[in-house]
């Protein structure tokens, strides 16, 4: 499995010690514009994840290491 | 006739139940056997028999100890009891008042369990310092159950439910038997090499011995030697095993494990707007900061009348102008009350003041030099005098006027007859000079000269 480039959890926790540091307001009026654009990315990269996401299918991954898609028996029930 | 030595049923049975509750053997029974005409009350109580082959005994148990029983009893259930015997005084029968009952057969696995739960918990096992944090926004779930069942189809359900961003994984195993515990540490281990951000470990509910493989040891060491954090998901809410301790933290379900694993995709999108909320208003009270403070500056006074800044500097100058002419002008003024002043001392007015005891010590010095002075010539004309008296007194010419006269020869006074070399001769007498001659020398020796 290819690792990802960076986990929805920890752009989640860097945009909010943005938001922080932000709300803070010890920081100069340079920095806080490139505090906001890096914010405003995370945003919108969270945001697109968010809402692009096909529901996954599930997988099983078998004795051997084979990842298989796994369909739940009578799933409707 | 004598009626006194007749008890009443009360007396006796009052009798009867000290001597029961006198004994210490009855205050702590271990019974074993089954149940029989099982009635749960509905305040609670539990009310049944135990018998076995040979006798039987009635039980009761309050609603405060059955409550905490973790089986259904019912008629035939063979089980293990720990109560006190006494006697119920109204029907006048003994009977046991249960405190603690178990299904019988499990009791072994009962102290199987405490005695591993104990040694766990001393090796450190359940330690809330080794709990990994369960990450808020897992992506890859991994979960170990039987591919079939309640379980895994509650765990996914709400998993897509809540998240459908996760992506799930299953790695299918036993979950029961004598196999179950070897395939479940297998398959823990086996999900420790993919890159998974949480796993659910757990089964669905069952009996105590269906369970059991979640209370072995190797499973437990193989939760607690997981690099992944572990959700323990087994059985229903009241059914404890040792993976629930050692997991990083314990779900009471399946769907709950899985409500725990994964946040809800809508409190996520809600959180992210008021973040988004959060973040611009952060970004406008800054820039308003900003903005007010330039405001401030560019409506200060200075910015707006630059030539205020001149306007200071000049009066300044000015008023430094005239503190240098104030100055001035009461230094002179000073100088000439100074002098003034002097013009009108004493000193000025009686410059002689200032030689006066000079003076005086001239005057001094004038005396005492003309003093000095008189007394020196008083006192030499004293010494003349008396050099006069003294001169007197050897004046040879006093000789002279008894009669005596000194002879001169050229000047020079005669006193040996040696002496004379010319005839001429002058001798000198008081009252006047004879001029003579030599005529003849005539040496005579005189005893008394050289006696002299």
């Amino acid at each position: 499995m290819a690792k990802q480039e960076v986990k929805f959890e920890d752009k989640m926790k860097e945009l909010e010690n943005i938001i922080s540091e932000l709300e803070n307001g010890e920081i100069d009026l340079d920095q806080s514009i490139e505090k906001y654009t890096r914010a405003m990315k995370l945003v919108k990269e969270c945001n697109e994840k968010l809402k692009s996401v096909e529901e996954q299918v599930s997988k099983m991954v078998t004795e051997d290491g084979t990842i298989e898609d796994f369909e739940m028996e009578n799933s409707q029930q | 006739m004598n009626e006194d030595k007749y008890l009443s049923i009360g007396a006796l049975t009052r009798y009867l139940k000290a001597k029961f509750d006198g004994d210490a053997n009855l205050r702590t029974v271990f019974l074993k056997g089954e149940i029989s005409n099982f009635k749960a009350h509905t305040s609670g109580h539990f009310y049944f028999s135990l018998k076995d082959e040979t006798s039987k005994i009635n039980a009761i148990m309050f609603a405060s100890k059955a409550r905490l029983i973790n089986f259904t009893p019912m008629d035939g259930s063979k089980v293990l009891v720990t109560g006190r015997v006494s006697v119920y005084e109204a029907t006048g029968s003994y009977q046991i008042y249960v405190d603690e009952m178990m299904e019988d057969g499990v009791g072994n696995l009962y102290i199987a369990f405490e005695k591993l739960k104990k040694e766990l918990a001393k090796e450190g096992l359940f330690d809330a310092k080794y709990k990994k944090p369960i990450p808020k926004i897992p992506e890859k779930i991994g979960i170990i159950t039987a591919s079939t069942g309640a379980a895994i189809r509650d765990i996914i359900s709400t998993i897509r439910r809540r998240f459908p961003y996760a992506e799930t994984y299953l790695f299918p195993c036993l979950v029961q038997g004598e196999f179950a515990k070897d395939d479940i540490v297998k398959k823990i281990k086996q999900a420790s090499d993919y890159d998974i951000d949480v796993l659910i470990v757990g089964r669905g509910g069952g009996s105590i011995e269906d369970m059991w493989p979640f209370n072995e040891e190797i499973v437990a060491r193989a939760i607690f030697d997981c690099p992944i954090p572990v959700i323990s998901a087994v059985g229903h809410e009241i059914d404890f095993t040792i993976a629930d301790f050692v997991a990083d933290l314990r779900a009471p379900t399946p769907t709950g494990a899985a409500e725990m694993a994964v946040p809800n995709m809508n409190d996520l999108i809600t959180h992210l707007q008021q973040l988004q909320i959060r973040l611009n208003e952060a970004v406008n009270n800054h820039i308003n900061k900003y903005q007010m403070q330039l405001n401030h500056l560019k409506d200060s006074y200075v910015l707006k009348n630059p030539m205020i800044m001149f306007d200071n500097k000049k009066q300044r100058l000015m008023l430094l102008e005239e503190r240098i002419n104030e100055n001035l002008k009461r230094k002179v003024e000073y100088e000439r009350l100074h002098l003034d002043h002097l013009k009108k001392s004493y000193i000025f007015k009686n410059p002689e003041v200032l030689f006066e005891p000079a003076l005086n010590q001239l005057k001094v010095f004038q005396e005492t030099l003309q003093r000095q002075i008189t007394s020196h010539i008083k006192n030499r004309n004293q010494y003349l005098q008396y050099q006069i008296e003294k001169l007197e007194v050897v004046n040879p010419l006093h000789i002279l006027n008894k009669g005596y006269n000194v002879a001169y020869q050229n000047g020079c006074l005669i006193k040996s007859v040696e002496q004379i070399k010319d005839k001429d001769l002058s001798l000198h007498f008081q009252d006047g000079v004879i001029y003579a001659t030599v005529d003849k020398i005539e040496k005579e020796k005189r005893e008394w000269q050289s006696k002299k």
